[in-house]
């Protein structure tokens, strides 16, 4: 909840008078949220890789259920008497491990057919009718079926997730990528006979990289809610928790309206790991491009 | 003109081919054998045989896939595993009241997302313009049925303000039914727009940013035009293009959003279908949603295009 009035400061003038080689040195971390959400990003991945090793599985059914926090159970219990806090740490191993694989999965594709398009005129039709192709089919619905007919464990979320959220990457990847491919030292490059997957990799990937690190964080974000909800709509895997399924276990037992710390804590820890990745993506691409500072 | 809008139409009916083949293709290649779920128990290689030439399994692919898009084309979508009815029946009974929902979300997000963005953008730094930027940030962080959750428990149950289920109250007639059918929308709609509003006042109010410092703004306000009718009339008009667009590709999203609010609310759209048909693992009732969930999005998509086109008069020309 702290971290909220954060992107406010983003765009301040304050931040604009910057000095260059300040920016350049230690630029991210200059803003409050630059550290607050890199922050939160970090106790998050502490959580997911030690919470499991100190806290129970919530397996096992209790017999206190549908507590309300207390010192015992810190986030209550749900109506088998399982205890939420137990049920959010194994979640955050779960929608970590799906948010980055996925999006390093989207990542790879995505700025792989951006960079293409932009450097390979002929492919750039093709590239570009596939991306507006499936940006505008309803991707929810369709991740949904494919899960089903899959079979659904954490694997096939990270594929299924990963496979379908390249769209947005490619779109931003190629804007970006034929800027830099008009640029002279392009040209240069091709005259001294660099041939297209070296003008590609060497030339043109390490210009937009920065643009690439902001897309990692962004799509984790938007994996993390699409593992959610997937979730929650009963496509996860069945043997083991994800924050979308303790609220679809509320949604399930009807303890909606009656158990508020089963749905209130899973859906803080959502808002608070998106918010943190979104910012800290927002973050880091003012803190590379002073253009962005004046909108 | 013309031109643009043959374009644009072609552009949809790919997109609507794209979807389907993906979906036909899905099917076949993915491990799962539709007549092993149609029936629980066992079945014998007999039974299976008589299913699989039932559903034209029997022949070969491509033949399958002629097939398909013929039945699509006449509206046929197969027959649900678990209900034993069309599916196409099935999801026309339901469809209506997911185009209510996202129908009136968009309109609703449009009706307070312009005079928010250009608020934000007209008194920049201001209490609006810091809100819509918060909000703008915020919004994308937000989980649809967290939100649902939220307004359910507060505004429906504590509270008693709202129904919880259901889209109507089947005993009221006439003007009480109207009366109902928005009581019952008020919470999934407001879930949505919440949603929805604050990238899109964002946007608008980057776009209004950018337009307010066009030369063609100075000029009309060196004209002596008010200020009111430099902002609403003249930058209003070529800040909202692009937003319109934008809202138009954020359909597929809005659809998802309003798949996920009709599960809390168990409103009886297409979304709460796919929701029961998960838990039935009812394929072919699922495949079904997506294609007709999609065919929507794209025509709505297309309507908001030949609208834009309608507006702008550089495409218009």
């Amino acid at each position: 909840m702290s971290t909220e009035p954060q992107p406010l400061k983003v765009d301040t003038p304050a931040a604009a008078l910057t000095s260059a080689r300040r920016r350049r040195s230690g630029g991210f971390f200059s803003a409050p949220s630059g550290w607050l959400s890199v922050g939160v990003l970090g106790l998050f991945a502490v959580v997911a890789i030690f919470g499991p090793m100190v806290v129970d599985s919530p397996s096992g059914l209790g017999t206190d259920i549908l507590q309300s926090p207390s010192g015992a159970h810190w986030f209550g219990t749900d109506d088998l008497g399982q205890d939420v806090f137990a049920q959010v740490v194994w979640g955050t191993r779960i929608s970590l491990l799906v948010g980055a694989v996925a999006s390093l999965i989207a990542i790879c594709i995505g700025t792989l057919l951006g960079l293409a398009a932009a450097y390979v005129k002929r492919l750039d039709p093709v590239v570009t009718t596939a991306t507006d192709v499936m940006l505008s089919l309803p991707m929810l619905p369709l991740m949904i079926l494919v899960t089903a007919l899959a079979g659904p464990s954490v694997l096939t979320l990270i594929t299924v997730i990963g496979l379908l959220s390249w769209p947005e990457v490619t779109r931003m990847i190629r804007a970006n990528g034929l800027v830099v491919a008009a640029m002279p030292y392009i040209d240069g490059a091709r005259v001294l006979g660099a041939g297209a997957t070296r003008i590609i990799s060497r030339e043109i990937l390490p210009a937009v990289m920065p643009l690439v690190v902001v897309n990692v964080l962004l799509t984790a974000a938007r994996a993390v809610i699409a593992e959610a909800g997937l979730s929650f709509l009963g496509m996860g895997d069945p043997s083991s928790w994800s924050w979308g399924r303790i609220l679809l276990n509320a949604q399930r037992s009807g303890t909606i309206a009656s158990a508020w710390w089963q749905t209130l804590f899973p859906s803080l820890a959502i808002l608070l790991l998106v918010l943190a990745a979104t910012i800290a993506g927002i973050r880091y691409n003012d803190s590379r491009d002073p253009r962005t500072r004046g909108v | 003109m013309l031109r643009y809008a043959a374009s644009r139409l072609f552009r949809a009916i790919l997109t609507i081919w794209i979807a389907v083949t993906v979906t036909f293709f899905l099917l076949r290649l993915l491990p799962a054998d539709p007549t092993l779920l149609v029936v629980e128990g066992d079945m014998t290689p007999e039974m299976q045989d008589a299913l699989r030439s039932q559903y034209g399994l029997d022949k070969p692919i491509l033949q399958q896939y002629v097939l398909y898009l013929g039945q699509l084309v006449q509206g046929n979508l197969g027959v649900s595993f678990r209900q034993l009815i069309p599916v196409s029946d099935l999801l026309l009974n339901r469809l209506p009241w997911t185009l209510l929902l996202a129908g009136s979300a968009f309109v609703l997000t449009l009706l307070i997302g312009i005079p928010l963005g250009v608020k934000a953008a007209v008194g920049r730094g201001g209490m609006v313009d810091r809100a819509v930027q918060f909000f703008g940030i915020t919004s994308n962080a937000l989980f649809i049925p967290s939100v649902a959750i939220l307004l359910l428990v507060v505004f429906g149950s504590n509270l008693g303000w709202f129904p919880i289920g259901q889209a109507i109250d089947p005993d009221t007639r006439g003007l009480a039914a109207y009366g109902s059918l928005l009581h019952h929308l008020a919470l999934p709609l407001f879930s949505l727009v919440l949603v929805q509003l604050g990238p899109y006042a964002l946007t608008l109010r980057t776009n209004m940013v950018e337009v307010l410092g066009e030369d063609y703004i100075t000029s009309a306000r060196s004209r002596g035009l008010t200020h009111r009718r430099v902002v609403w009339r003249h930058a209003l008009r070529n800040a909202v293009l692009p937003a319109l667009m934008l809202m138009g590709l954020q359909l597929g999203t809005l659809i998802g959003g309003a798949v996920l609010t009709e599960t809390v609310f168990a409103y009886p759209g297409v979304g709460r279908l796919i929701f029961e048909s998960v838990q039935q693992l009812d394929f072919p009732v699922l495949q079904g949603a997506f294609v007709i969930l999609a065919v929507t999005v794209v025509l709505a998509n297309l309507l908001t295009d030949l609208l834009s086109m309608v507006l702008n008069p550089r495409i218009r020309t």
